[in-house]
């Protein structure tokens, strides 16, 4: 089973108090987002359960088995690509399935099918610096992909990108995902972002930060079709995605506003 | 958790593989030649080393006390490195903004500045015999080109913006240079100041060993001819506490310069 | 004309002129005197001499290649020791702590100042003057691998511990290429210490080498030879530096490249 868990947890740094009490079950092959205000903890929740990072108090969970390092398991999408400028894409992918010890003909073969699936076909021995930011985060994502992960974890991995890129990535995402349906924790500042790509949105608490309310997107978007609309454009312009996205705005502001005072 | 534990190594755990380390280098070292693996002629124990040091320091070998010669050693460091210093900063400077100046001297000064300058010592030795002329050339030599370069680079590179409103309210050439160039340019300078420092002290070191009556590195020659190995190392000793000494000082002031520019 | 134009021609000028100089005050008229430095024809001379016949029991080309080799492989045993040392220092902080204090013991002693010693140990023979040089060349690349592993973005090391992997294909295929640029410098910088070093390690006392002429010249009060030498060294510097460069550009092909 591959879910993600997180049970009472904490995260103190120093005399800061980042973390307390979150509370939060991904199930299996469900898509969460994760959207708060800067500095609230999100991303310091994605690196625990990457193995990145540890709870001061608490536990978390992959599975049934504790996050004690990290692994190819669980694998991560950076915001800033992290690909290696001195391997070329192939490479870049590559890298990951030889760790994991995975023969080679297998591996010529699942980099092949993911570089198609990425649309990335003809660029194997482009390096990193030759792309564009939309091209190298979906090599990034590839190289996570083709581990065949238990869970995905994506760090705000449009963050870096321009508007129109982000926009184009979001759909791709959302195709990958009809095609290869995986547990995803996703992190995010975007509220639109979340709504259009989740099946849960977490919206957490400013500092120190907990989950405050979970708003269940699947449902809805299953019960409007959402799906059978191609574009991005149009799904953001019914009126349900709407209504739930100004729903997630109050939350947030109301974090925001408390902040301030 | 297990894997924690073997994430960043705790402060204490610093602290104890550092004198750990030292223990083993200085065990090594004692191992060596208190057992008599190695002869003393070779690697004198610390003990002998550290006897040695103390003796030098009140009594006189080849001319003078251990700080005797550290004294003379610094004695001619200084001026040599002063005299880059002084002629290089102002040198430099001038060049990053006179284009002409920089044009002429420049073309000279590439083809000389690869010339090692421990390679000056010939000359310095013909010149001025054992005298102090010489490690003060040869200390020069080695300076010279970090002062310049770098407060060359420190002008030239200023930002644009920093001479057009100087101009725009009317300052006249030398004000630029002594008001907005040089303040500008006191990291970079610094900077050089620093690594000439280094590169003075170690063409020192070289210049004395071969054209010097004098000196830490005359010292250790003779300690050499000697077959004293105590002294020579005693030597190394103290040059490298006196040179960690400078450059500390330094890296002291570099530092201090870029807090105070907000440069940190 | 242009600024690049000019540079060149007054480049030229200036330093037509400090030869015309050097010609006229050295040749013509005793403003320096001939012991004190060679004119022009005399260094022309002195560099016949010692590219033909010979100079300090051999010729030109059989001292800048004793010399040429005791630098090589100075340089490269210390770069084969120094440059992993580091990396290794940079790539486990447990290491780093345990190395560290007694490589500061060992780094503020300039390379020169362990000549004496060599000599003590080893004589006036190579072998003195390679370890001297060892010890010149080794600082300066533990350093730049040490501080080009630590210059490694942090996102780069958690991709790759992310991806799985373990120990030597972290160091092999993360951090070796990603502190390469560093590196590099690391052997630049060792390279002319490399050089300095077995100057003056000759200068000292040696049986053959560049440095040696320049010793029996200064004895023999030849100051034309002495340029002659020193001229020799610095290409011999610039040439092998300019080899570095080369298989520099060569090692880093993901680099994108420079105008």
């Amino acid at each position: 089973m591959s879910t993600i868990t997180f049970e009472n947890v904490g995260r103190k740094f120093d005399s800061v108090v980042a973390l307390e009490k979150v509370n939060l079950h991904v199930r299996d092959k469900e898509f969460v987002a994760i959207v708060g205000p800067s500095g609230c903890g999100k991303t310091t929740c994605l690196r625990m359960a990457a193995g990145l990072d540890f709870p001061s108090s608490g536990t978390v969970r992959v599975g049934t088995r504790e996050v004690v390092a990290p692994g190819p398991d669980r694998a991560v999408v950076f915001q800033q690509f992290a690909l290696f400028p001195w391997k070329s894409v192939y490479d870049n992918i590559d890298f990951g399935l030889r760790n994991k010890g995975v023969p080679s003909a297998e591996r010529a073969h699942r980099i092949a099918a993911v570089l198609k699936v990425m649309n990335l076909e003809g660029y194997e021995r482009s390096f990193p610096h030759q792309l564009s930011g939309g091209m190298q985060q979906r090599v990034a994502i590839a190289r996570a992909y083709v581990l065949d992960p238990v869970v995905l974890l994506m760090d705000e991995p449009f963050g870096a990108l321009d508007a129109q890129t982000r926009v184009l990535m979001q759909e791709e995402l959302v195709r990958l995902a009809r095609v290869n349906p995986r547990t995803v924790l996703f992190i995010t500042h975007g509220v639109e972002e979340a709504v259009y790509l989740a099946d849960r949105v977490a919206i957490m608490t400013r500092r120190p930060g907990c989950i405050k309310e979970i708003i269940d997107v699947k449902s809805l978007r299953e019960a409007e079709h959402w799906n059978s609309l191609p574009r991005i454009e149009d799904v953001m312009d019914l009126e349900s995605f709407v209504h739930l996205r100004t729903m997630i705005w109050k939350s947030l502001r109301e974090e925001k506003v408390e902040e301030r005072n | 958790m297990s894997a924690r534990s073997s994430r960043r190594p705790s402060n204490l755990e610093i602290w104890a593989l550092g004198i750990g380390g030292l223990i083993v280098f200085f065990g090594l070292w004692a191992g060596l030649s208190g057992f008599g693996l190695v002869p003393p002629r070779f690697l004198p124990s610390p003990a002998a080393v550290a006897e040695r040091m103390f003796f030098l320091i009140d009594h006189p070998f080849a001319g003078a006390t251990l700080p005797q010669h550290v004294l003379s050693s610094l004695g001619r460091y200084g001026l040599g490195f002063l005299l880059a210093a002084a002629i290089g900063v102002p040198l430099g400077l001038f060049m990053g903004w006179y284009g002409l100046l920089d044009d002429i001297v420049s073309p000279v000064f590439n083809a000389l500045r690869f010339i090692a300058p421990i390679a000056w010592v010939p000359f310095a030795a013909l010149w001025f015999g054992t005298g102090v002329g010489g490690p003060i050339m040869v200390i020069f030599a080695g300076a010279f080109p970090p002062c310049l370069i770098n407060a060359y680079r420190g002008a030239k590179f200023v930002e644009p913006k920093f001479l057009e409103a100087a101009h725009t309210l009317g300052a006249g050439n030398l004000r630029i240079i002594v008001e907005v160039l040089l303040p500008a340019s006191i990291p970079s300078i610094v900077s050089g100041l620093r690594v000439g420092a280094g590169l003075g002290w170690q063409s020192l070191v070289g210049a004395e060993l071969i054209v010097a009556s004098s000196g830490v590195g005359y010292m250790m020659v003779q300690g050499q001819s000697a077959v004293s190995t105590p002294t020579v190392l005693s030597g190394m000793i103290a040059i490298g506490i006196v040179g960690y000494c400078v450059d500390l000082g330094l890296r002291e002031m570099e530092a201090f310069t870029r807090r105070r520019r907000g440069l940190v | 004309m242009s600024r690049g134009r000019r540079r060149i021609l007054v480049g030229c000028c200036a330093a037509l002129a400090l030869v015309g100089f050097w010609t006229f005050s050295t040749s013509f008229s005793s403003f320096i005197s001939h012991g004190r430095f060679p004119s022009p024809p005399q260094v022309w001379e002195a560099a016949r001499q010692i590219g033909g016949d010979g100079y300090a029991d051999a010729n030109l080309w059989q001292h800048a290649l004793h010399s040429l080799r005791l630098v090589i492989l100075g340089f490269l045993v210390a770069v084969a020791i120094g440059a992993p040392l580091g990396i290794l220092m940079g790539a486990s902080r447990r290491f780093d702590a345990f190395i560290t204090p007694v490589f500061s013991l060992i780094r503020p002693i300039p390379p020169l100042a362990w000549i004496p010693l060599a000599i003590l140990w080893l004589g006036l023979g190579d072998g003195a003057k390679i370890m001297v040089i060892f010890f010149a060349a080794f600082v300066p690349s533990v350093i730049n691998s040490h501080a080009g592993v630590r210059a490694i973005e942090p996102h780069f090391l958690e991709a790759s511990q992310v991806l799985g992997a373990r120990g030597f294909t972290h160091i092999r295929e993360v951090l070796v290429p990603g502190a390469m640029p560093m590196i590099f410098t690391g052997l630049r910088l060792s390279l002319q210490a490399s050089w300095t070093t077995l100057v003056a390690a000759e200068l000292v006392g040696a049986l053959a080498g560049l440095g040696r002429v320049l010793n029996v010249a200064q004895q023999d009060i030849y100051p034309a030879m002495i340029l002659v030498a020193m001229a020799a060294v610095a290409l011999l510097g610039w040439a092998t530096t300019r080899l570095l460069d080369v298989i520099e550009s060569r090692a880093m092909p993901w680099l994108p490249a420079r105008a």
